[in-house]
């Protein structure tokens, strides 16, 4: 096994209280992605 | 007076349901026509398979619902598609067989005004030699009742490793142009979280096998993504994550046979080679479902409705990926020849796939297909949905609403590992779906600030999330169409 997440990243990645206001900041992050509308690609002449 | 028909009443089939009567009067009929009983919300399967959710919390009947909301329901399987009706039948309809019930075994033409389908796919498993769920220690997660038994032989396998014995498990994709790579990459994370959890985690051997050519790419050629405050590559990240989990890959695979224990591949160079396991959860090819349709006269018209999938409003001309545009996405889904059928989801024909196509030296296509589960199948059924309901208001046609891929962001919450306070979650979201070249030429195809990843707790708390939040929809509860596709 190689070690590729460090303790410190490990502990912020499954620390309740920073993942928390992850959740948060994430779930409004997404939101704003793919809630923000879609739509075409292609010009109307 | 009109009426519509959906076929399918999966993610896609359900939302342009559940759209369509809420908006529109009782005079208006809305009937859906599906084999399946129940409901399922498809992305929890992997917590089944890893037997942390029942699949009773993941699925519910649909007669009761669309009995009480006014939705008209046919357990029943489409047979054959009459667009122009035939010499006895003026109207257009579909034929299909009653799989259940007292009609079982009989055929009906449900005529129509509008056709929705959403079939979604079919899990081709015999394009595969031998990978037949729950044999040859093969199992899948397709399905509540595949996940269910994938459970049952991965417990049996976590029992044997208690005992002693050194297990080597598989899992990816089990044929060469295979989608869904990210539901694969959910169960092995998870698979692997359990195997920890159980305490035989160093009697494992965990091994991703797959088509993509390099990791992360999903089946959409890979992306750049912001991490944190850097950017990287997706295949970076799941590298990294890969090898923190002590998980060995197998790229450029197009699994072609499975024996007994034993997965047989060819890869890119050529090469055909097999590895052995104990416990596989591989991924098979999607397909259409073969339908045929006929004109009013009985003549095959097959190739204008379908060609595997549906035929819908994309550009499906020919041409080398340097010439690919993400102009050759459908923006409406609907068939070109017949305006009052569209096919939302999994169910519409793909211009081509979003990977660069790669051949083995032996000219085998080992590519991934293209995905378009979850998030995009509710965001093209509502937008048909929308245009059908604008049209028969309106008496008009409108295709006032479009989605293509080109132009959509799409949430990839991969589950890590199961529980409140150990599981985790890899959250990736990407913008758009499809790369547009054109638009960010610089960023591989996608917008930076939108394309972006995250690990950790709060990935699962997100999937947990939106697993009650999107069944509560599906049950159309109180306020239901507030949450969004």
């Amino acid at each position: 096994m190689t070690q590729r997440i460090s303790k410190y990243q490990r502990f912020k990645m499954m620390n309740p209280v920073i993942q928390f206001f992850k959740f948060i900041y994430l779930s409004i992050k997404i939101m704003i992605v793919v809630a923000g509308g879609h739509g075409g690609t292609r010009k109307v002449n | 007076m009109s009426k519509i028909v959906i076929l399918g009443a999966g993610i896609s089939g359900h939302v342009a349901a559940t759209n369509l009567r809420r908006k529109l009067s009782k005079q208006h009929e809305v009937v859906v026509v599906s084999p399946n009983s129940n409901y399922q919300w498809v992305p929890s399967n992997i917590w089944v398979g890893i037997g942390r959710m029942k699949s009773e919390k993941i699925l519910f009947p649909l007669a009761p619902l669309y009995k009480k909301k006014g939705i008209g329901f046919k357990q029943a399987k489409a047979i054959s598609f009459h667009p122009e009706g035939d010499t006895t039948e003026p109207k257009p309809y579909v034929l299909s067989e009653y799989v259940a019930g007292n009609n079982k075994g009989q055929q009906e033409k449900i005529t129509y005004d509008y056709l929705i389908n959403a079939t979604g796919p079919k899990l081709n498993f015999e394009a595969t030699e031998g990978l037949i769920p729950g044999e040859n220690k093969t199992y899948s997660v397709c399905t509540y009742t595949h996940a269910d038994h994938a459970w049952h032989g991965l417990i049996d396998v976590i029992q044997q490793m208690k005992k002693g014995k050194k297990a080597k498990i598989l899992i990816g994709t089990g044929h060469a142009k295979s989608t869904c790579q990210g539901a694969a990459f959910e169960y092995i994370l998870n698979v692997e979280n359990e195997l920890r959890r159980h305490k035989v985690r160093d009697m494992a051997e965990v091994t991703w096998i797959s088509n993509e050519y390099q990791l992360g790419d999903f089946g959409m050629d890979g992306m750049l993504m912001s991490y944190g405050s850097m950017t990287m590559k997706s295949h970076e990240m799941i590298e990294m994550i890969f090898e923190d989990r002590d998980i060995k890959w197998i790229l450029g695979a197009g699994v072609n046979k499975i024996e007994d224990g034993v997965a047989h591949y060819e890869n890119l160079e050529g090469e055909h080679k097999s590895e052995t396991y104990d416990f596989a959860m591989l991924i098979p090819s999607f397909s259409g479902h073969g339908f045929k349709a006929y004109d009013k006269n009985d003549n095959d018209i097959t190739e204008k409705l379908f060609r595997g999938f549906m035929v819908v409003d994309a550009d499906y001309t020919p041409k080398p990926y340097e010439e690919w545009s993400v102009r050759d996405w459908p923006e409406t889904y609907q068939n070109p020849s017949y305006n009052n059928i569209f096919a939302p989801g999994i169910a519409f024909a793909p211009p081509h796939s979003i990977s660069k196509p790669r051949k083995s030296k032996n000219g085998t296509d080992i590519t991934p297909a293209p995905p378009r589960t979850g998030m995009p199948s509710g965001i093209t059924a509502k937008l048909v949905a929308d245009n059908i309901i604008d049209t028969i208001k309106g008496g008009k046609e409108s295709l006032h609403h479009k989605g293509s891929m080109g132009n959509m962001g799409a949430a990839c919450i991969a589950s890590a590992g199961y529980g409140l306070t150990k599981g985790s979650g890899v959250s990736i979201t990407t913008y758009p779906i499809v790369p547009d070249y054109e638009k960010y030429p610089k960023t591989q195809g996608r917008q930076l600030g939108k394309t972006f990843g995250e690990i950790g707790l709060a990935g699962h708390w997100l999937k947990l999330a939106l697993h009650h939040a999107f069944i509560y929809k599906a049950k159309m509860k109180p306020f239901w169409w507030l949450i969004p596709e």
